[in-house]
C-alpha cells in the first residue's frame, strides 16, 4: 500500500479521533456532573429544597452524583450576566422576557425555548402581594393606597429586577381597570407611586431586606412566596400580607443554555433537572416553598397559602417584547416617569 | 463610605438632644408629644434610607466589579478576560538582539556581527477555558514568517486536541520555550528533529502530569528544519508525511520526595517514508552552535543530459530521541540523544547507490542559579530585580555544556561517488560550552555564551579549524 493511501487514511482516523474525542469527553464525565443554575433572587430557598431532591432523585436514578450550584440576584442582572459568559447549565428566571434576552442578544439557546417544556417553560407560578407591618398601620387594602401621600412603598428596580417589573405591571393593570382608567391614568398612578418609593433595591430579596429587616417603609410590593417567607422567617407577629383586588399571573420561566450544557457536556442532566421540577415531587416542593404549582392536585393540598383573586397576564400588555420595550427599555415609560 | 454614614448618624444625633428637649418642655402635650414621635420617626427613616442606599451603592460597587473584564498589565503579563477567566486574550513576545564574534580561523570575518536573532509578538488566548489559539510570527533574522499558528482543544487533561503549526513532540529541547533556553542557541540533538511542522496532534497527561503522552501526524520537514524553510513556504512538498509520538514521565512529580520530584524522562519518535527524486532531495544540512554550515549531503554536479547526481531522501527516515532532566533546587540538568536513520539514493549514471545513514547526537547540559533561584524546565521568578540605586542583583545563572554531532562514516565512503563530500562537510562535531545569564527583571535576560568546536573533516586539509564563538544577547520576553 502506497505511502499516500496510508497517509489519507490517518488523516481520516485522526479526524475521526477528534470528533470522537470531543463526544467521549461528554461520555466520560457520568460520574460526578456539576451545574450552575442561575436564578433569580427569592428562589434561594426553593432551590435548595429542590435541588437536594433533585440530586436524591438522580443518584437513584442513575448512580451519579450531582451537585447544583445556585446563583441569585436581580433577574435582569442575572440574565446580563448569563449573556456576558457566566456559565449557567440552567436559568430559572423571574420572567420570559430575560430568558429571550439570553437567546437574541447572547445567542446561548434557540428563540423558541419556551416550547421545550410544559406551560411555556414556567413550571409554577406565583403573584404579587403586598407585606405590611402589623396592624396595618397605614391601612392599606388595595394598589391605590400606595400613591397616597405619606405612604412609603418598597419595590425593586425594574430596571434591574424581574420582580419589580411584574410588581410595575400589576400596578398599571390596577390603574386601568378603575373607571375611567386608561394608559394616561395609569401612568399618572404609576408615576405618584414611584414617588413614594424612597430606595430602589436592584433585586426582591434586596426589597425584603429593606422594608424586613431595616425597618423602611409602610409597604413592600412583594413576590407572593417572598412575602409568605418573610412572615414565616421573621415573625407573624411583625408582618401581615394583603391581597389586592387584582394582581397579575408572573409566570417565571426555566430554561437549559444549550452552548454551555454542550460545552460542559452536562445537557442530559440538565434537561432532567428541569423536568424534575414538573414532577408531583418538584410541584410540591415548589408549593411548600409558596409558588403556585402547576399540578391540579399539589395545588388543591396547598390551597389555603393562595387565596383566588383576578389576574391579568402579561399578553395583556401584547407579551414581554412589547411591555419590555415599551416600559422598561432605554426611553421607555418607566425611565421618564421616574426621571420626572 | 464609614466616613458618609457617621456623617449622616452625627446629624440625627445632633437631632435627638433638641427632640429630648422639647419632649420635656411639652410633657403636658400630648398631641405635640405625637408630633415629635413622628419627627423622630420620620428622621429614623431618612437616615434608614441614608444607609440603604449606600449599602445597596456598595453592593452594585462590589457586583460591577465581580462581573467586570479583567485588564491585567504587570512585568510579565499583558492580558485582557472575562471576569471568570474563562476567556482572555494575552499579547507576549521576544526580542532577542545578538552579537557574534570568532575567534581563529574557523568562520569568515562577516560571521562577525550583529543580529536580530527572533522578533516575535505573540497573540494568544482561551475561550471557554477549552479552545485555545497563539499566532506567532517572527520578523528576525531579515524574514517574515509564521512561526505558530495553532488552535487547541483541552476536552479533559488526558485529551488535548492541537492543528496548525507548531512544534511537533520529538526533541527536548526543541520543546522548550525560547525564554526558557539556558543557552542562546540550542544543542546539537536538536539539529536533528523537527522545528516546527503543519499537522495534528493528541496529547495529553494523567496521574497529575506523572504521565504525558502526544502522538501525531505532521507533513513532515528535515532534521532541524521549519515548515516555513520549504521552497514553498508552509505548503505540503511530498507525499510523505511525519507519524511523531513522545512518551514522558515524571514519576515524582506530585511526590514528597524533594529529592527526585523534579527527575523527567521519556523518548520522542517520528516515522516517515518517501520515495524520493534528486530534484527535491529532502535532506537536511547541519550548522555548527556558532550557526555556521559545517555538514551538507553532496548537491547535484551534473550538466547536460546526464541524469541529477545529488545526494536525496529515498526510503525511510526513523528518529529515536531518549531524553531526560532533572532539577533540583537551584541546579539543573537537561540530557538527551537524538538519533536518525535515513535512507540516502544517489544516481551515478546508470547507477544508483542507496544506504541507510544513522546520524545521531546529544549534549548534558548544567545549569546553576548562583543566586538561589529554582531551576526548572519551564520558567522561573527571580528572587530578587535590579534596579538602578536600589538593593537587589536580580538572577544570575551559570551554565555548561559539552554535545557532539556524529554524522554516520558511511556518508563519506566511495570517494567521488559518496553521499557526502568529506572535503566540504565534518563527520563529528564535539563542542563545549560555558555561559553566564543575567535576569535583571522577570523579562528580561543578558547572556553571554563562549563555545568551542572541534571537528573531523570538512576541509581538504584534513580538520576543520577550532571553532571558538562568544555570542551575547539582550533578550526581552513578556
Amino acid at each position: 500500500m502506497s505511502q499516500t493511501v496510508w497517509k489519507r487514511r490517518l488523516l481520516l482516523a485522526l479526524t475521526a479521533a477528534v470528533f470522537v474525542g470531543g463526544a467521549g469527553a461528554e461520555a466520560a464525565k457520568t460520574v460526578e456532573v456539576t451545574l450552575l443554575n442561575v436564578s433569580y433572587d427569592p428562589t434561594r430557598e426553593l432551590y435548595v429544597d429542590f435541588n437536594k431532591a433533585f440530586a436524591e432523585y438522580w443518584k437513584k436514578k442513575t448512580g451519579d452524583t450531582v451537585k447544583i450550584n445556585q446563583s441569585h440576584g436581580g433577574s435582569g442582572r442575572q440574565a446580563r450576566s448569563v449573556i456576558d459568559g457566566l456559565s449557567a447549565d440552567v436559568v430559572t428566571l423571574a420572567l420570559a422576557a430575560d430568558v429571550d434576552a439570553i437567546a437574541t442578544q447572547g445567542k446561548l439557546l434557540p428563540v423558541n425555548w419556551e416550547e421545550r417544556l410544559p406551560d411555556h417553560s414556567a413550571p409554577y407560578t406565583s403573584t404579587i402581594v403586598f407585606l405590611v407591618r402589623k396592624g396595618n398601620p397605614k391601612g392599606i387594602k388595595d394598589w391605590g393606597d400606595l400613591a397616597r401621600p405619606g405612604v412609603s412603598v418598597i419595590t425593586p428596580n425594574p430596571k434591574t429586577s424581574g420582580g419589580a417589573r411584574w410588581n410595575y405591571l400589576a400596578a398599571w393593570a390596577w390603574a386601568k381597570k378603575q373607571p375611567g382608567g386608561s394608559d394616561k391614568t395609569a401612568r399618572e398612578f404609576i408615576t405618584r407611586l414611584y414617588k413614594n418609593v424612597p430606595v430602589l433595591d436592584t433585586g426582591a430579596r434586596g426589597s425584603t431586606t429593606t422594608f424586613a429587616q431595616r425597618g423602611i417603609g409602610d409597604v413592600a410590593i412583594s413576590w407572593e412566596n417572598e412575602a409568605w417567607l418573610a412572615t414565616r422567617e421573621l415573625g407573624p407577629d411583625k408582618f401581615e400580607i394583603v391581597i389586592p383586588t387584582i394582581s397579575i399571573l408572573a409566570e417565571p420561566s426555566v430554561a437549559v443554555v444549550d452552548k454551555v450544557v454542550l460545552r460542559r457536556g452536562t445537557r442530559t442532566v440538565a434537561e432532567e433537572y428541569l423536568k424534575y421540577l414538573y414532577t408531583p415531587e418538584g410541584q410540591e416542593i415548589a408549593a411548600r416553598n409558596y409558588y403556585r404549582p402547576r399540578n391540579a392536585e399539589v395545588a388543591a393540598r396547598h390551597a389555603e397559602l393562595f387565596p383566588k383573586l383576578e389576574f391579568v397576564t402579561i399578553k395583556d400588555f401584547g407579551g414581554w417584547a412589547k411591555a419590555q420595550k415599551e416600559h422598561f427599555g432605554d426611553g421607555g415609560v418607566f425611565d421618564k416617569i421616574y426621571a420626572e | 463610605m464609614k466616613i458618609r454614614r457617621a456623617a449622616a448618624g452625627a446629624s440625627i444625633a445632633a437631632l435627638l438632644p433638641f427632640a429630648g428637649v422639647a419632649l420635656a418642655q411639652s410633657a403636658g402635650s400630648s398631641d405635640a408629644n405625637s408630633d415629635l414621635r413622628r419627627e423622630i420617626e420620620d428622621q429614623r427613616q431618612r437616615l434608614a434610607v441614608l444607609e440603604r442606599k449606600l449599602e445597596i451603592s456598595d453592593e452594585a460597587a462590589k457586583a460591577a466589579a465581580a462581573s467586570a473584564p479583567k485588564v491585567t498589565a504587570s512585568a510579565s503579563r499583558f492580558q485582557i478576560g472575562s471576569a471568570d477567566g474563562a476567556n482572555f486574550v494575552r499579547l507576549r513576545g521576544t526580542l532577542f538582539a545578538d552579537i557574534r564574534a570568532f575567534g581563529g580561523d574557523s568562520a569568515p570575518e562577516t560571521a562577525d556581527t550583529f543580529l536580530l536573532r527572533s522578533a516575535r509578538p505573540t497573540i494568544e488566548g482561551t475561550f471557554g477555558n477549552i479552545y485555545d489559539f497563539r499566532i506567532t510570527p517572527d520578523f528576525g533574522s531579515g524574514r517574515s514568517t509564521i512561526v505558530d499558528a495553532y488552535a487547541a482543544a483541552r476536552f479533559r487533561p488526558g485529551l488535548v486536541v492541537t492543528v496548525g503549526k507548531f512544534k511537533p513532540s520529538v526533541g527536548l529541547e526543541r520543546l522548550a520555550s525560547e525564554p526558557d533556553l539556558r543557552f542562546m542557541e540550542r544543542g546539537l540533538p536538536t539539529l536533528l528533529v523537527p522545528n516546527r511542522d503543519l499537522g495534528v496532534q493528541l496529547s495529553g497527561e494523567f496521574a497529575g502530569g506523572a504521565f504525558a503522552y502526544q502522538v501525531g501526524y505532521f507533513n513532515g520537514v528535515t532534521d532541524g528544519q521549519s515548515s516555513d524553510n520549504l521552497a514553498t513556504p508552509d505548503v505540503e512538498s511530498d507525499t510523505g508525511g511525519d507519524y511523531a509520538a513522545r512518551v514522558f514521565f515524571q514519576p515524582f512529580i506530585n511526590s514528597d520526595n524533594f529529592g527526585l520530584r523534579g527527575l523527567g524522562f521519556g523518548v520522542g519518535s517520528t516515522w516517515q517514508a518517501l520515495d524520493g527524486a534528486a530534484t527535491n532531495p529532502y535532506l537536511p544540512g547541519y550548522r555548527s552552535q556558532g550557526q555556521l554550515s559545517v555538514f551538507s549531503y553532496r548537491a547535484n554536479t551534473a550538466t547536460g543530459a546526464t541524469p541529477n547526481n545529488a545526494t536525496f531522501s529515498n526510503g525511510e527516515r526513523l528518529r529515536l530521541a531518549p531524553q531526560l532532566y532533572y532539577y533540583r533546587g537551584s541546579f539543573g540538568f537537561l540530557g538527551e540523544y537524538t538519533q536518525v536513520k535515513q535512507d540516502v539514493s544517489r544516481t551515478l549514471g546508470a547507477v544508483t547507490l542507496s544506504d541507510t545513514l544513522t546520524n545521531s547526537a546529544w549534549q548534558g547540559q548544567f545549569s546553576w542559579f548562583i543566586t538561589g533561584e529554582e531551576e526548572s524546565f519551564r520558567g522561573f521568578t527571580p528572587q530578587t530585580t535590579f534596579q538602578p540605586g536600589k538593593s537587589g542583583s536580580g538572577a544570575w545563572e551559570l551554565v555548561a555544556r559539552v554535545q557532539q554531532l556524529d554524522v554516520d562514516d558511511a556518508a563519506f565512503a566511495g570517494g567521488a561517488n559518496s553521499f557526502a563530500n568529506p572535503l566540504t562537510a565534518v563527520s563529528k562535531v564535539t563542542a563545549y560550552g560555558v555561559g553566564v545569564n543575567w535576569y535583571p527583571w522577570n523579562t528580561v535576560k543578558f547572556s553571554l555564551n563562549y563555545d568551542l568546536s572541534s571537528s573531523e573533516g570538512g576541509v581538504a586539509t584534513g580538520d576543520r579549524a577550532d571553532e571558538r564563538a562568544l555570542f551575547g544577547r539582550f533578550a526581552i520576553n513578556y
